[in-house]
């Protein structure tokens, strides 16, 4: 490492190239990608086209009904038409929010499949999910779903130690009757590899997609067997290099290309077990999978799913485009889900109270200068949350400026500066250098004091509001 | 009336809780006098109250010693009107 291979001539400049063809901060910053992505499988270098996924027909999929609920107490059905109601306005005419799944097993779960669909919405589509039983796909049936997962886990601590089936074979006849059900009964079957990241992939998991595929021929390409790779535990690994069953670029590669199931019949559902969950999710859509499953803000079992809203930021920064989704409704679902005590953390991405407050008087100057320097995107225009600054010790007389302007919604010349500020400073100040106090100021509390220090700006304000 | 450099001393010494007989012009608000950020916010708002005008923000915090701030509170002074005793 000691020997420099290649000189960098400093470019001098009197612009700042802020690198805006990336960076557009209208929308969130743009993944792009140059060359081939090589990954080797059995020996071969295999190439990617992660660039490619701009014009793939990549989607969301959605389990905030089903995994998302075995996290927490049950949703009222009042409280799941609405949520199914905002997701239908977060996804938009194009359906990139494509499908959500339901439970169908007692009647609160059957009423609430048919009051979402009587909202009339196209997207998300509603599909089912059953276990792997025969019987079941009379509930798929009478509740007229054109799809249901159904479980087909795969490794062997679910076939022998979990479903105590006696051999592989045993246990793959069994699905297999349970798929041939579901053909029966003109349903198309989401097969949900469970485990498959601990499964064995060449002994049981292609031979048994191999099987699903020459039965599927047998119906039409619309109730075609999908695959679902469930990351059961959150033990895939995106890594290039990384060893089967864990790795994600080669299990898609085994699916998709030796097997033959085409991408749109592949979908990702995910665990956070390791923190790797959006990571993975996004590596399965580069690597093949159209269909990421996701649940809103991640809530899923333990440590829960891919998060909805996560993957929604990945697809327009993938697409270059919101292709028709409405992004400001995640705030509207997170204030819904808050509403009804769902713990979102101030500081979780795109959500949380605080994912764009910075307490630093150093970032708040920043921000004052120039938005786009602490700011990830136009969080106003996406999300109707602007860059915010939270007032402590640390804020500085700019963070109590840029609090102050953002309160009066000051713009431009209009703008309070700092020198005006220095009263409300000197208070913050003295909360904590006099007063001892070891938490941040509240709204409330700033708000009180904007009106005692700036009272033509309150008038105004409260005029105009 | 008293002069630019002596109304500035006493601002400074008021904001800084200092004695005004002490600071020199060659003192640095922050090295010297130990002015934290928040009081040079002060100050320069104290200045403005003090002669009756208004400073630029940042050329105003960019000022370093006492001796350089009399001097641009005397050119703040003259360029808005406002009479001093140099």
């Amino acid at each position: 490492m000691s020997q420099a291979k290649k000189k960098h001539r400093l470019v001098d400049a009197k612009e700042p190239n802020l690198v805006e063809d990336i960076f557009v901060h209208s929308l969130p910053p743009l993944i792009r990608f140059e060359g081939a992505v090589i990954e080797n499988i059995d020996g071969q270098a295999v190439e990617f086209d992660f660039a490619g996924i701009k014009d793939r027909p990549i989607v969301i999929t959605d389990t905030t009904f089903r995994d998302g609920q075995q996290a927490r107490p049950p949703y009222t059905i009042d409280q799941m038409v609405h949520i199914y109601d905002l997701l239908s306005k977060l996804s938009g005419p194009n359906g990139v929010i494509r499908q959500t799944e339901f439970f169908l097993y007692t009647r609160n779960d059957r009423e609430t499949l048919d009051r979402c669909r009587r909202l009339g919405h196209k997207y998300p589509e509603c599909t089912g999910w059953i276990r792997a039983v025969k019987g079941d796909f009379r509930l798929v049936k009478e509740a007229g779903l054109a799809e249901s997962g159904m479980l087909t886990s795969c490794s062997d601590y679910h076939i022998f130690q979990k479903l105590k089936f006696r051999t592989r074979k045993e246990c793959m006849e069994s699905y297999c009757e349970v798929v041939d059900a579901a053909f029966e009964a003109g349903v198309r079957p989401r097969c949900h590899l469970e485990d498959i990241t601990r499964a064995d992939i060449e002994g049981f998991v292609l031979p048994f997609v191999e099987r699903l595929m020459e039965m599927s021929e047998q119906v039409p390409e619309e109730r075609r067997a999908k695959i679902r790779l469930c990351d059961t535990m959150g033990f895939g690994i995106s890594y290039p290099g990384a060893e089967l069953p864990r790795s994600i670029p080669k299990l898609i590669y085994k699916l998709n290309r030796e097997i033959g199931v085409p991408s749109s019949r592949l979908e990702w559902h995910g665990h956070n077990d390791f923190h790797k969950v959006h990571t993975n999710a996004g590596a399965a859509w580069l690597y093949g999978c159209d269909a990421l499953n996701t649940t809103l803000f991640g809530f899923g079992e333990r440590t829960g799913n891919p998060p909805l809203e996560g993957a929604v930021m990945e697809y327009i920064a993938l697409k270059g485009d919101t292709c028709g989704m409405d992004t400001l409704v995640i705030t509207e679902l997170a204030d819904y889900m808050r509403s009804i005590g769902l713990p979102i953390p101030d500081n979780y991405p795109f959500a949380g109270r605080a994912f764009n407050t910075t307490s630093a008087g150093i970032h708040a100057g920043g921000l004052r200068q120039d938005e786009r320097i602490y700011n990830i995107f136009d969080t106003e225009k996406l999300l109707g949350k602007p860059a915010r600054v939270a007032i402590t010790d640390k804020s500085g007389a700019d963070g109590v400026a840029h609090w102050v302007n953002e309160f009066f919604g000051l713009k431009g010349e209009d703008r309070i500066n700092k020198i005006r500020v220095h009263k409300l400073a000197r208070w913050v100040i003295d909360q904590y250098e006099v007063e001892n106090r070891l938490t941040a100021i509240s709204d409330q509390e700033l708000e009180a004091k904007a009106k005692e220090f700036f009272p033509d700006h309150w008038e105004k304000c409260k005029a105009g509001k | 009336m008293a002069t630019v450099e002596e109304r500035v001393k006493a601002v400074t010494a008021q904001v800084l809780k200092l004695d005004a007989e002490k600071i020199k012009n060659e003192h640095s608000f922050t090295s010297d006098l130990g002015a934290e950020s928040v009081q040079s916010i002060e100050l320069v708002a104290m200045f403005e109250e003090e002669f009756g005008i208004e400073m630029d923000e940042d050329a105003a915090l960019s000022v370093e010693t006492v001796g350089a701030a009399v001097e641009f509170v005397a050119n703040v002074c003259k360029e808005q009107g406002v009479e001093v005793q140099e």
